[in-house]
């Protein structure tokens, strides 16, 4: 077991350090640094972590419509830990060719059907298997899920008026909530999802999970509706509320910039039956979205990832 | 690809666009023959001419009727016994109106309609959710859904005098029974229909299985099972008639039962009088029905659905009663990913 080599700060002055040519990374022993993140050698185990991690995949296999004609092995031998890191959570971004099981891997960490349960292996938060959807797993989906028949106010206090929260107490949390997610209380608490924008909704839905403060936050590609600004306006948005829920959260997008820049760890998945072929450790963004993506580091790491991600979507 | 500057027939001629004609923001929209227009495919008429048009189609029915039936009686086209003249048919309601009671009538007639679906609603949406719900419910109604959906009804009339006697009751109960089972099927059609994602984020939400089904799965159905409801009681008011067409023994009384007598005692222009008004109420309740299915469901169709808000307000009055009542448990441990929900 080797230690990951600990990041090291970047030049953010002189462009691409030490001038390494693209297929020379490739072929190099990791783990390699390549601008804001460093590809670990390999993809750490549950194993190789002292403590059991808040989310852990001991050899998971998901084959949906197991013994019919149409079965179809999504993904397979997954293995990965994340770390519990007590009071602040990491932020794991998931990258891969569509179809490659990526939306596979946070149902099944979410216990939904029918990915829920693995076909093999074991699926484990916090040390436990896990057995069924709870609020300790928030999630927020792509398409927008709001409830059409509740208002805002009641579309973000959902799951406290499921917990049994008394009225009065469930809306002034929700009301903090409307508010920190960068929606007007005053304007937009009685309004229905239908009068809402499509970022609008996405604040909702993550004001909506966010009241009920989980410690495991599953988002797939959350922001792959919306236009390229309030794309990056929610990502400043996320960022900022994150650092206040100390979550875990696995983040599943299409956008290679979206993924290094919010993440503190990127998974980047192979081609179907899906497995996690590499980790990346990277930067956290501790500047505006906008300004960091920027800059040539980061775009270095973009650019080597989007490279791989070619290659795998040529190789299908 | 350019298009030919059209010249419109009587209009002022537009100077020709030069090379590629660019759109003006305050420039009005290309005109295009009214011939076009008018046949566009798909397309709008202005209201004016719908209305026109309407009131010619009228027009043409009624002169075919006074042309039908003009004339001493026997040397009319269409004889008297059958079709009456317009004057005579419209001069026979004021007779209609207060000797036959229409009134008093129509009101028989509806009470049994709402009764009738009303007891369906209140067996057949139940069902209907439990059956959208839960597979094995859907499995042990699927018999009767199909009886009930595709048994000829009017054959069922006879039964129901035998069960039901010849009373109210048997109107009634012929309403229920001809609704009931497509309220079922179709309740828990609008239950599978909800989409998966609203089911999935309410799992992740920490909501139980119960409140998936009160609070997401009923609610997010509603929509769909008053439309298809407004749809069937235009059908339950077509089987009434039916049901008041017959009689055995009794007071029948309803619009179905001024037909039926008219027509043995020779009234043929309150048939036809009774004919023309039933579509007017059909198309009134129609409106009213659509009204409230509005005012329900604004996030469906728009509009302020006060009816919406005042149900919401009721809602949230009723749990603060409950909550003054009944000091409930709040559960302040989240469920862990492997531990039991209660
Ligand atoms: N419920 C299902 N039944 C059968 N096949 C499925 C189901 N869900 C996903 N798949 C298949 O599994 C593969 C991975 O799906 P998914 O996890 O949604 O991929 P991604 O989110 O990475 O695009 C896809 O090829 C998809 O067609
Ligand atoms: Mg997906």
């Amino acid at each position: 077991m080797s230690d990951p080599v600990p990041q090291d700060a970047v030049p953010q002055d002189d462009g691409p350090q030490d001038a390494v040519p693209q297929d020379a990374v490739l072929q190099d022993a990791l783990p390699q640094d390549v601008g804001v993140g460093t590809v670990l050698d390999h993809v750490r185990e549950p194993e190789e972590i002292p403590s059991a991690g808040i989310v852990s995949f001991r050899n998971v296999r998901k084959t949906y419509n197991v013994g019919e004609a149409n079965a179809f092995t999504a993904i397979d031998e997954v293995n990965f830990v994340v770390e519990d890191i007590e009071g602040k959570g990491e932020f794991v971004s998931i990258l891969g060719p569509s179809g490659c099981g990526k939306s596979t891997v946070l149902r099944l960490i979410a216990g939904l059907e029918p990915q829920h349960p693995p076909t093999v292996g074991e699926v484990r938060v916090m040390g436990r298997t896990v057995e069924r959807p709870g609020a300790d797993r928030g999630m927020v989906f792509q398409d927008y899920t709001s409830f059409d028949h509740r208002t805002v106010l009641d579309n973000v206090a959902f799951g406290l008026e499921c917990r049994g929260v008394p009225r009065e107490e469930r809306e002034e949390s929700a009301r903090h909530w409307i508010g920190r997610v960068g929606l007007s209380v005053e304007n937009d608490q009685l309004k229905y999802p239908h009068e809402l924008s499509g970022g609008m909704r996405q604040r909702v839905a993550i004001a909506r999970t966010l009241i009920l403060r989980p410690r495991i936050i599953l988002m797939d590609e959350p922001f792959g509706a919306l236009d390229p600004t309030t794309r990056l306006n929610m990502q400043d948005l996320l960022v900022d509320l994150w650092r206040e829920v100390e979550a875990t959260v696995f983040f599943v997008t299409h956008s290679i910039g979206e993924a290094v820049y919010l993440g503190d760890r990127v998974y980047l998945m192979s081609n179907s039956p899906g497995t996690i072929l590499e980790e990346l450790e990277v930067e956290p963004p501790n500047r505006p979205a906008l300004e960091m993506q920027r800059e040539v580091p980061f775009q270095e790491t973009v650019f080597y990832i989007r490279d791989k991600i070619a290659t795998l979507e040529e190789e299908r | 690809m350019t298009k030919e500057p059209e010249s419109i027939p009587g209009g002022a001629v537009r100077a020709a666009p030069p090379a590629l004609p660019r759109a003006q923001p305050s420039a009005p929209p290309p005109r295009r023959s009214p011939g076009r227009r008018l046949f566009a495919l798909r397309g709008d008429i202005p209201t004016w001419l719908h209305v026109v048009l309407g009131l010619a189609c009228i027009a043409l029915i009624f002169l075919a009727w006074f042309l039908a039936t003009v004339g001493e009686p026997e040397f009319r086209m269409v004889s008297p016994t059958v079709l009456p003249s317009p004057a005579e048919t419209f001069s026979s309601f004021q007779e209609l109106w207060f000797d036959r009671a229409l009134t008093r009538n129509l009101i028989v007639t509806l009470r049994r309609v709402v009764l009738g679906f009303a007891l369906a609603c209140a067996v057949g949406i139940p069902l209907g959710i439990l059956s959208g719900c839960f597979a094995l419910a859907q499995g042990l109604l699927f018999p009767l859904t199909i009886f009930g959906r595709n048994i000829p009804l009017a054959a069922l009339i006879p039964l129901t005098f035998t069960a039901f006697g010849i009373g109210e009751w048997q109107k009634v109960m012929f309403i229920f029974i001809a609704c009931v089972m497509f309220i079922v099927s179709d309740t828990a059609t609008a239950i599978r229909d909800v989409d998966q994602r609203y089911v999935d984020t309410a799992w992740t939400l920490g909501a139980k299985r119960r409140q998936i089904i009160t609070k997401v799965l009923v609610p997010l159905a509603m929509p769909a099972v008053f439309n298809s409801l407004r749809l069937l009681f235009g059908l339950a008011f077509g089987y009434i008639m039916l049901a008041e067409l017959v009689k055995l023994g009794g007071e029948v009384g309803g619009l179905g039962d001024i037909i039926r007598q008219s027509q043995r005692r020779g009234y043929i222009e309150h048939i036809w009088l009774v004919l023309l008004i039933i579509p007017f109420i059909a198309l009134a309740i129609d409106r009213t029905l659509k009204a409230i299915q509005k005012s329900l469901f604004p996030y469906q169709y728009g509009g302020h659905g006060l009816l919406h808000r005042a149900l919401r307000v009721v809602g949230h009055a009723w749990e603060d009663l409950k909550g003054v009542f009944f000091s409930r448990e709040v559960a302040t441990t989240q469920a862990g990913p492997g531990e039991e929900d209660a």
